[in-house]
């Protein structure tokens, strides 16, 4: 495969922070087009790599491509292409939605940013919310406005972080219905993190989990339930964060079992 | 059973005590709040000494001292109106967690200073503006009188302000909302020893050498003898040129350097 069909090639990323390692060695490579689920237990170095894959966090080894364009060095002109959302990030307070909106479209250096904030208001079916102040909505307008904005200058690809971490079923499901329609017509990819496996079932065509810094698996997500011997994504997900809590345990152990025998020795 | 309570200790002193070690905790924990406890009595101190030791020294005359006050106060306001304006600018994309959102734009840094800048001089204008205004109405002093003098000497407080705007940009980088007190209070540690209400002379002799080292003292000197109608002071405002001209390459220096930390060590999900 041309390396011009990948959106983002991550090889051996590493980061170092002072606690330990976070990310070891983690390979990722997105075709254009393609929506990745990226899974994980808490702290298995989801958020640090798609960090350093957007250039915002420097890794300590390993290389980042985005569009071609090398990372860090290349991050404006990659950024040109690259949307990212995070659900646990708040709309500045003291600006309405349309303010927000295109204050953003001028960032990504758009023409008509008033008309393109309006069309991708309209686009999520939330137009409704143009003169909304950022702090008068809800969790799910929030993420849907979060989904406008880093759609405005329609991305090659969408990094969302967590998109709807506490999002309601109902208002889950619309925003999983917007990306997927925004990765079909526009043929953005999607990088994904969720602890939702539903969600990363539904909307995503392959998934890649992470587990203390490594990627564990990668593939469709029904090849990995089976590569686990497990029914689905969550019993992968429940199993690795068990492999998780039993090494930490160990470890524990294990320090404990050199502290009473130094104590012992002297 | 064991006693739960100590015998003959009432209970709001215990109460007392655990409220009091709170708080001993927090200042132990957060040594930049020392900064508010110790700073301003200092900076009063040596504030007011310094104007009085002015003031009573008849080699200057009585009638310079309102001079220097007001001068020096509408000056002063064009270096904190600038600092404030870019360090509070930068802390407001930190309280409203908008700092992930701004990175992953095409925004590059020297962008995003420029527009906070360009806004910054607006919000300068209106504040050294009604100084100036109040200044000229209630006490007669027009700062205009300095004549065209006044854009070097303008040009370069504004320029002071915006590096030391940097260099709290580069703390609160390196070391999170902690630091933020220092936007507010960190030029009131620079005013007393700069001269900005009197003459360096005033100054207790063990800060004199610290005062000539710093560029608003320069700069302040030569609003001061514009200010009392004498001709500009070119080598005094070179020096002020030179002394700047290092100050704003430092913070340049030190906020670059506080940003190379802040992606190293991924501290930017403090704000997310």
């Amino acid at each position: 495969m041309n390396s011009a069909d990948f959106v983002l090639r991550a090889r051996q990323l590493v980061k170092d922070y002072r606690r330990g390692r976070a990310v070891d060695g983690v390979d990722l490579e997105i075709k254009a087009g393609e929506r990745v689920g990226l899974l994980g237990p808490n702290g298995a170095g989801k958020t640090t790599t798609l960090l350093m894959c957007l250039g915002v966090v420097r890794p300590n080894g390993g290389s980042v491509e985005i569009l071609g364009h090398p990372m860090p060095r290349g991050r404006y002109a990659a950024m040109e292409r690259v949307g990212f959302v995070a659900g646990y990030l708040p709309l500045p307070e003291r600006m309405k939605v349309d303010e927000y909106l295109v204050m953003f479209a001028r960032l990504y250096g758009l023409r008509n940013p008033r008309a393109v904030a309006q069309h991708g208001l309209e686009r999520f079916g939330v137009a409704h919310l143009s003169r909304a102040m950022g702090t008068e909505l809800s969790s799910g307008q929030k993420t849907l406005i979060g989904v406008v904005k880093a759609s405005l200058h329609r991305p090659r690809l969408m990094v969302l972080d967590e998109p709807t971490a506490s999002l309601d079923p109902e208002v889950a499901l619309r925003v999983r219905t917007g990306l997927r329609e925004l990765s079909e017509s526009d043929g953005t990819a999607l990088l994904v993190t969720s602890h939702n496996m539903v969600e990363v079932e539904r909307l995503c065509d392959r998934v890649v989990f992470l587990s203390a810094g490594r990627v564990v698996a990668d593939g469709r997500a029904d090849e990995i339930a089976q590569q686990f011997g497990r029914e689905d994504l969550e019993g992968v997900f429940l199993h690795l964060a068990e492999v998780r809590d039993a090494a930490r345990d160990a470890s524990r152990d294990a320090a404990r079992d050199v502290d009473r025998l130094a104590t012992e020795a002297s | 059973m064991t006693e739960l309570t100590y015998t003959g200790v009432p209970a709001s002193v215990l109460r007392i005590a655990a409220i009091a070690t709170r708080h001993a905790y927090v200042l132990k924990r957060s040594p930049h709040r020392l900064f508010d406890v110790v700073m301003w009595p200092v900076v009063d101190t040596m504030l007011f000494g310094s104007i009085g030791v002015f003031a009573s020294r008849s080699a200057h005359g009585a009638a310079q001292v309102p001079l220097y006050l007001l001068a020096g106060i509408v000056l002063w306001h064009v270096v904190y109106q600038a600092q404030i304006a870019l360090s509070t600018g930068f802390l407001e994309e930190t309280w409203s967690r908008n700092l992930l959102n701004l990175f992953t734009t095409p925004t590059r840094e020297w962008e995003y200073m420029a527009g906070v800048a360009l806004f910054g001089l607006v919000k300068l204008a209106v504040g050294v503006g009604a100084v100036a205004v109040i200044a000229w109405t209630v006490y007669s002093f027009q700062i205009t009188s300095l004549g065209f003098g006044l854009l070097p000497v303008v040009v370069l407080l504004m320029a002071i302000g915006m590096a030391i705007s940097l260099f709290v940009i580069g703390l609160v980088l390196r070391f999170g909302s902690g630091a933020e007190a220092l936007a507010w209070g960190i030029l009131f540690g620079i005013m007393p020893i700069s001269g900005v209400f009197y003459p360096v002379s005033a100054l207790p002799w063990l800060i004199r050498p610290l005062a000539r080292i710093l560029p608003t003292t320069h700069t302040f000197v030569v609003g001061q003898t514009l200010a009392r109608g004498e001709p500009m002071p070119w080598g005094e405002l070179g020096i002020a040129l030179g002394t700047t001209a290092v100050l704003v390459v430092l913070a340049f220096g030190y906020a670059s350097w506080m940003l190379r930390v802040f992606r190293e060590r991924g501290y930017v999900t403090r704000y997310s």
